[in-house]
């Protein structure tokens, strides 16, 4: 890690260089699209159903629960935070939280605090990887162990049911055709995008993973930044969670597995270093929509699920090293 | 402060002490040849893997495809009992796990996708691979009788697996500390750069790290399915994030250039001492998370907080 | 002088402790996981009932993880438990620790998953329901609804998980016996997981759509997310006819609303009780049968108001 970290960080710091990665940039941003043009073209060809309004409101429906994730974890990236592999117990923490709490307390503050307390989880997190300086693999495990044990005791192992019928039907709901869901997840997309690439935060943001010494120089307050892009994939998380939990009216402590996989996946097919330094909202999205569409073709065609996880570990190993030789060239 | 440093040095020697105190005074019948065997040999899966690890995340490298690696080889091993016997098969399974590391090597160090990326794509690949071949369906193993021989107790402590890993620890440390590659390792691990200039092959070294990572992956595999009999697609899908906290508590850090195969030796006992003790008192498993998770996360917050309080954070983050 | 009256006095306890330690019998019960809908009221239920046994229970947790459960015998055979409840996640895997539990004269009974006949040496009994069983009642079940024939989904559990491998082989080896005109067109592993199966039914429903005549769910949590997927699909539209297994509290609601067709109850408290009774058993020295079953019922509206949820 060490070494490409390093050479990374003195490539970014050369302006030369950045020019280069702006074209570069652009040129893979349009290979995405132009991937999912394709995708789009194959699937409409090989199976009728595919470009269906029912089919695509599907795809925007399933997208939206791991998407509210993915805009978090473009945050970690971004900052230089690697991943955040907490998500799973953030997720369990949501989606519990806010069923098992609607009777006590009324639906909606069951909602805003249980991504409240998912919100905390990710401040413990970001006090141990910005504060302490731990590894994110290694904070975020142990965090992500601690809180999914927490929550296991809490619910003593049964499903928690959803008692409270509005609440689900507002979230299954469907405005102009468009389940609210996927529209929470675009309201949710565009604050991200606001954030990172049009406020001070966001560039602090970039700065911070682009060079933490420099950025540290210049005043920005690296740790606060790096601390708070766990915070705000936790607060996603938890929506995230909760949304699940009122969409299923049951949730169970192993609800969120998997999610972080997806959500970096999502991240890294759209583009975004794990180094940090660079990367937009709405790259990782197209990299969400790509692995999405993808994902739907599959199971429309019947590929059978091992060979999903197959091609899907291809397309990431391949995705990353395209995009890793793309920059190396635009460099030259 | 000398005080805190000297905690912080010996943590891990510190930590297992008490875990084996505590279980001691709480868990009666807890002290015995039999418990000790018993831990030695529930570590030494986890511990082989966490061995080829170990080498791994000093040269700054980090492995998630370890469990499904474990799991693949395993099946190998299996299947082909019938078509070449026992001991081929498992061959063929150690150097299925080979072949693993090496595209692994491939990506990370030839194609420069990030290790903790690629990993986590060659990790989709191989379970997918293991759930292709075995149609998701456990296989069985021809001869039971082999996996009874091979699960026998030695001396009342040792048995096959654990007596292979400890022997692997020792000559680990020999190499880490006492040969020249062992200890170019270290400065490939902190910076790469820095080793490339003094003319070690950095390139060379890690690519043979993720080969040797997997291919004791691929052992530990093949020996858990020799003794269990079974080549299953859903071994070792726990295996990998214990690995690598038993390395990280034994002082071993993600960002490279620093951890000791002793440190490791300690830190799989830890885990396995804790799980043992625990489990002899039947603590429910998600209060056995949360210990370990509090373990891990104490460990390395005092390895921060204490050792490196005279460098300066910076450093130590960015080299993150 | 005190010294010795404290040694005294500690050999005593000791002796004390030991008696009571040997008088009471310690069943060590290596369970699938103990935070989960199913395995946890099983748990609870073989607790209560060892409690009013006067049986000691050490429980070990395999969190559905198999070699952790292989280990976790070899914990047992180390603490000379008096007797092994296994709940077996993989059907030969732990083969080589019961012939060690064997070996220690350790009687070992598997309770709710089956093992391959290979296992049968080492195990006294095997207590709960059969999972291959519950496999052809959904078979018989969904065939009687079809009228034998039509094209149905199968959504299935974990790939490569015991439960999964046998509720899935009974129905399709099941439909087979019955010459049933039943034809499956797809099965999709969604891990017992609802919103899994809600995606994957949404799936399922384009790219079949009307072709699905009927629904396997390998539990009813999956069942209901189909149900939710054809609801958001074909809004109004009845559902095909749906079985699940388990015998959930939704499930019946379902069954009541028309939603689904039927259901197999599989009670945990019984799958609990029946294993530590039949240990306890074996612990006096009686001889117990190979195979203890544990009623399992089909539930459709028929019957739906006069049974009990599982759970």
């Amino acid at each position: 890690m060490t070494d490409i970290a390093l050479t990374m960080r003195d490539d970014l710091g050369n302006p030369r260089f950045n020019r280069g990665n702006r074209l570069v940039g652009l040129l893979s941003r349009n290979g995405l699209l132009v991937a999912i043009l394709a995708v789009l073209l194959y699937g409409s060809l090989a199976s009728p159903v595919f470009f269906t309004t029912g089919n695509m409101v599907n795809v925007l429906t399933s997208m939206a629960i791991v998407g509210i994730v993915v805009v978090g974890m473009t945050f970690v990236l971004v900052v230089g935070g690697l991943a955040d592999l907490s998500v799973p117990a953030t997720i369990a923490c949501g989606a519990i939280l806010s069923l098992a709490l609607q009777p006590m307390i009324g639906p909606v503050p069951a909602f805003i605090l249980a991504i409240a307390l998912a919100g905390a989880c990710g401040l413990v997190n970001g006090l141990l990887v910005g504060y302490i300086g731990i590894n994110p693999i290694i904070a975020t495990l142990g965090v992500g162990t601690i809180v999914l044990g927490i929550v296991q005791a809490a619910v003593g192992g049964v499903i928690v049911y959803g008692t409270d019928p509005a609440s689900a039907a507002l979230v299954k709901s469907r405005v102009l055709g468009i389940p609210t869901i996927a529209l929470i997840f675009l309201v949710i997309a565009i604050i991200g995008n606001f954030v990172l690439s049009r406020s001070f935060w966001g560039r602090w943001t970039t700065a911070t993973g682009g060079n933490y010494n420099a950025a540290q120089a210049s005043a920005v307050p690296v740790r606060a930044v790096k601390a708070g892009a766990f915070v705000i994939t936790a607060l996603c998380s938890g929506l995230s969670g909760a949304l699940l939990g009122l969409t299923l009216q049951s949730a169970r402590p192993l609800v969120g597995t998997g999610y972080e996989f997806s959500a970096i996946t999502a991240v890294v097919v759209g583009g975004i270093s794990i180094m940090g330094g660079f990367g937009s909202v709405p790259r990782a999205i197209a990299g969400l929509i790509f692995v999405q569409l993808l994902t739907n073709i599959m199971v429309l065609q019947g590929v059978r699920t091992p060979v999903q996880g197959f091609v899907l570990g291809l397309l990431i190993a391949g995705a990353v090293a395209l995009d890793v030789a793309l920059r190396k060239r635009g460099a030259v | 402060m000398a005080i805190l440093s000297g905690i912080a040095r010996y943590r891990v020697g510190l930590i297992l002490g008490l875990t084996l105190l505590v279980a001691s005074l709480w868990v009666p019948g807890f002290f015995g040849m039999t418990t000790l065997g018993l831990g030695l040999d529930r570590g030494a899966s986890i511990g082989i893997i966490a061995i080829g690890l170990t080498v791994l995340l000093i040269a700054g490298q980090i492995d998630l495809s370890g469990g499904a690696v474990f799991a693949l080889s395993g099946i190998v091993s299996i299947v082909l009992q019938p078509s070449l016997g026992i001991w081929p098969a498992a061959v063929v399974g150690v150097a299925a796990g080979a072949a693993a590391g090496v595209l692994n090597g491939i990506l990370a160090v030839v194609f420069k996708v990030n290790s903790l990326v690629a990993t986590l794509a060659t990790m989709l690949i191989f379970r997918s691979i293991a759930h292709w071949v075995t149609a998701s369906q456990p296989v069985a193993g021809i001869d039971i009788m082999f996996s009874l021989a091979l699960a026998k107790v030695y001396f009342d402590v040792f048995t096959v697996r654990s007596a292979l890993f400890l022997a692997a620890i020792l000559l680990l440390h020999f190499w880490l500390t006492r040969t020249v590659p062992g200890r170019n390792l270290f400065a490939v691990g902190s910076n790469a750069s820095a080793a490339e200039a003094s003319g070690i092959s950095t390139d060379r070294m890690m690519f043979l790290g993720f080969v040797f990572a997997s291919t004791l992956a691929g052992v530990a595999g093949v020996l858990q399915s020799l003794a269990t009999n079974t080549g299953s697609p859903v071994f070792g899908s726990e295996l990998t994030v214990t690995v690598i906290a038993a390395v990280v508590v034994g002082g071993t850090r993600l960002e490279g250039g620093r951890g000791s195969a002793l440190g490791t030796l300690g830190g799989v006992l830890t885990i396995a001492a804790l799980t043992t003790a625990m489990e002899f008192q039947s603590v429910p498993a998600y209060v056995q998370q949360v210990v370990a998770g509090l373990i891990l996360i104490l460990l390395v917050v005092l390895d921060r907080t204490v050792r490196t309080g005279t460098r300066t954070h910076a450093a130590a983050v960015a080299s993150a | 002088m005190t010294t010795r009256k404290s040694v005294l006095l500690a050999g005593a306890v000791a002796l004390l402790a030991s008696a009571g330690w040997a008088e009471a019998k310690t069943v060590c019960y290596v369970t699938a996981a103990d935070s989960h809908a199913y395995a946890t009221p099983a748990n609870k239920a073989l607790e209560a009932r060892a409690k009013e046994l006067g049986i000691d229970v050490l429980s070990l947790s395999q969190n559905f993880d198999v070699q952790t459960g292989t280990e976790q015998l070899k914990t047992c055979i180390a603490r000379k438990a008096d007797g092994i409840i296994l709940w077996p996640l993989d059907p030969q895997a732990y083969i080589p620790g019961l012939a060690g539990a064997q070996a220690a004269n350790i009687p070992a009974i598997l309770i709710n998953s089956p093992m391959s006949d290979q296992a049968k040496p080492f195990i006294k009994s095997f207590t709960g329901p059969d999972v291959y069983a519950e496999g052809k009642m959904a078979a018989d079940s969904l065939n009687a609804a079809l009228k034998g024939e039509g094209s149905v989904v199968i959504i299935a559990g974990q790939a490569g998980n015991g439960t999964t491998i046998g509720r899935v082989g009974g129905f399709v080896d099941h439909l087979k016996e019955l010459g049933s005109k039943i034809e499956v067109l797809d099965t999709v592993n969604a891990d017992f997981d609802q919103q899994k199966a809600l995606v994957a039914s949404r799936d399922l429903i384009t790219r079949f759509g009307d072709k699905i005549s009927g629904v396997y769910a390998n539990d009813d949590t999956m069942a209901r997310g189909f149900i939710d997927a054809w609801k958001e699909a074909n809004p109004g539209k009845p559902t095909p006819p749906i079985v699940g297994i388990n015998g959930q509290k939704d499930a019946f609601a379902s069954i009541k609303s028309g939603e689904m067709y039927s259901t197999i109850v599989q009670s945990p408290d019984e799958d609990g009780k029946l294993a530590i009774n039949t240990m306890a058993e074996i612990l006096d020295g009686k001889e117990v049968k190979d195979r203890i079953p544990i009623p399992l019922t089909v539930v459709t509206k028929d019957n739906v108001d006069t049974t009990q949820p599982a759970f």
